[in-house]
């Protein structure tokens, strides 16, 4: 019989039964098996030893009124890092990360029977998404199976939570940790509702007069489905440890505790929308005709060939450089540069839209997202 | 707390809130996350912070019926706890302070500073060490058995004597290197 491996030994030593009889009969007679279990188990004493800490005890309900007395945070909250001012191209990845936030939004508007199979750069300036309203000022959206991120503990549940396959890393560059962090979210199913009321009225609160609905838009609904999503978040990541436990010692956020992502993966089921009423080109026409649409940026988004296939990535010019790439056989929209300080590359293959970003060079990232599999 | 009364279709019952759950699953586990967080940091008062710390995130992301949700926080625990460490300068300064106060009531002051610095350097090469590692090391050295790591770090149970005696034999090496354990 083969010896027994190092794991077999090291169980062996916190659970004697742990080993089959012929393991033990082995280890009984065997020199080899005895004399590195005698090491492994010298290692296991002194590493106890040195991890020991004095008993302490717990007021579990003093702990808990703590808890309970700690300011309410939004559900999925993930603190943003902090970063340098002087951080330009990372602030621009993570504005150009806000935006990419926003798809449902641009999903929206761009069209009925939305399903995008390719990705396409729309150039906007800052001051265009500033001057954008939100979907909410025109009309209501009511979630009929609502979104459900959540945190998950490995690559596995992620796939479970998610149904789908969870991206695996070909070779990580140097520096990159290999911890990561799972996040992983089932497809989550939004209904909104266009309003006319509602959108002048919000229009009025903020000075504006809008444009008048075309006729069949009032009331007429748009289902978008969202999800499902994977992410995947490579570094030694703070999450939502700003809300306090109570002691003057967490009361407020620790700069140093904050670092951050060097890698992030998503990948997620293109959004898909549909319609029971407008038209794409009706849609299209109206809200590029609100005010507050630069004409650059209507021209930016008119010039998108098939509106109702392409998904359009937004870039905020002022920070932000972007290209198209060819990444795993498809095109896809490249952002960033060779700096190291922060890049990202976003493509749609097969339906799914994937994206890779972090603190790497632009070739890092590209070389990671073609050799995912 | 207790649940809410209800009654449908003229039964009556209990709802269990996710509240009441919450406050379960706080009752149930509490003590043992904060023991992670503890067999880290070596210092009861930071561990309890990093406990209500990864409880309040827990309750922020997830139903605390959730069936990870132990395996969730203890790993959490040993996360946060080990970040501390590796973050903390400042650390370094209170257990000095610490040592010096604990040493000021014993009959060997010296020696209570020995263990201190000890237990410092330990915690600190633990924090060096790769995360799976050192979370193998953190939880099975607080008493969680072989299929509550396995379950924490989402690894088959079979992996779990490995990575133990590889973790093992990797923070003896690490803190050969700056003190003798």
């Amino acid at each position: 019989m083969a010896h027994l491996s190092d794991g077999t030994l090291r169980r062996k030593f916190d659970e004697a039964d742990s080993v089959s009889e012929s393991e033990s009969r082995h280890y009984s007679s065997c020199a080899d098996c005895q004399s590195r279990y005698a090491t492994l188990a010298d290692d296991a004493r002194v590493v106890a030893g040195a991890l020991s800490v004095p008993d302490f005890k717990v007021d579990v309900a003093s702990a808990f009124s703590r808890v309970r007395s700690a300011p309410a945070q939004p559900r999925f909250g993930i603190r943003l890092p902090i970063v340098r001012p002087t951080s330009r191209p990372v602030m621009g990845m993570l504005a150009a990360a806000t935006v990419v936030f926003a798809l449902i939004v641009t999903a929206v508007a761009q069209g009925v029977f939305f399903q995008p199979q390719t990705v396409q750069v729309v150039p906007v300036s800052v001051a265009d998404l500033q001057s954008l309203n939100g979907l909410g000022d025109f009309g209501t959206l009511a979630w009929t199976t609502q979104p459900t991120p959540q945190i998950v503990t490995s690559a596995a549940e992620a796939a479970t939570v998610s149904g789908l396959h969870v991206p695996i890393v070909g070779t990580l560059p140097n520096g990159v940790s290999s911890n990561v962090t799972y996040a992983a979210m089932p497809a989550a199913v939004g209904v909104f509702t266009f309003d006319a009321n509602k959108a002048a009225a919000a229009a009025a609160r903020a000075g504006k007069t809008l444009p008048k609905m075309p006729a069949g838009m009032n009331g007429s609904k748009l289902t978008v489905t969202v999800g499902p999503a994977v992410v995947e978040i490579f570094g030694n990541l703070n999450i939502g440890t700003g809300a306090g436990s109570g002691t003057a010692a967490a009361a407020s956020p620790d700069p140093s505790q904050l670092s951050l992502p060097q890698l992030v993966i998503g990948e997620s089921t293109a959004p898909v929308v549909t319609s029971t009423g407008v038209s794409t080109q009706q849609l299209e026409d109206y809200l590029l005709s609100l005010p507050g649409v630069s004409p650059k940026l209507a021209a930016a988004i008119r010039a998108v060939k098939d509106p109702s296939t392409t998904l359009p990535i937004p870039i905020p010019i002022e920070y932000a450089t972007s290209s198209t790439v060819s990444v795993q056989g498809v095109n896809g929209v490249a952002v960033g540069d060779n700096t190291g300080l922060g890049a990202g590359v976003i493509w749609i293959k097969g339906g799914v839209v994937y994206a890779v970003a972090g603190t790497l060079k632009r070739n890092a990232i590209l070389n990671i997202a073609n050799g995912l599999k | 707390m207790v649940g809410a009364n209800f009654e449908v279709a003229g039964r009556r019952g209990t709802v269990t809130t996710n509240e009441d759950s919450f406050e379960a699953l706080f009752s149930a586990e509490y003590g043992r996350v904060a023991g992670i967080a503890n067999r880290v940091l070596a210092d009861p008062h930071e561990a309890e912070d990093v406990a209500q710390e990864v409880f309040i995130d827990f309750n922020r992301l997830h139903s605390a019926s959730a069936p990870y949700a132990a395996a969730w926080l203890y790993r959490a625990a040993a996360h946060k706890a080990l970040n501390r460490v590796r973050g903390r300068r400042r650390r370094e300064r209170r257990e000095l302070t610490q040592a010096t106060e604990e040493g000021a009531r014993t009959i060997d002051p010296q020696h209570m500073l020995e263990v201190s610095e000890d237990r410092r350097q330990v915690r600190q090469a633990l924090a060096r060490l790769a995360p799976k590692p050192a979370t193998v090391l953190v939880l099975r050295a607080s008493g969680l058995s072989y299929a509550e790591v396995a379950q924490a770090l989402g690894v088959g149970i079979g992996q779990i004597g490995t990575l133990l005696r590889r973790a093992e034999a990797a923070l003896r090496k690490e803190v050969t290197r700056g003190t003798s354990i």
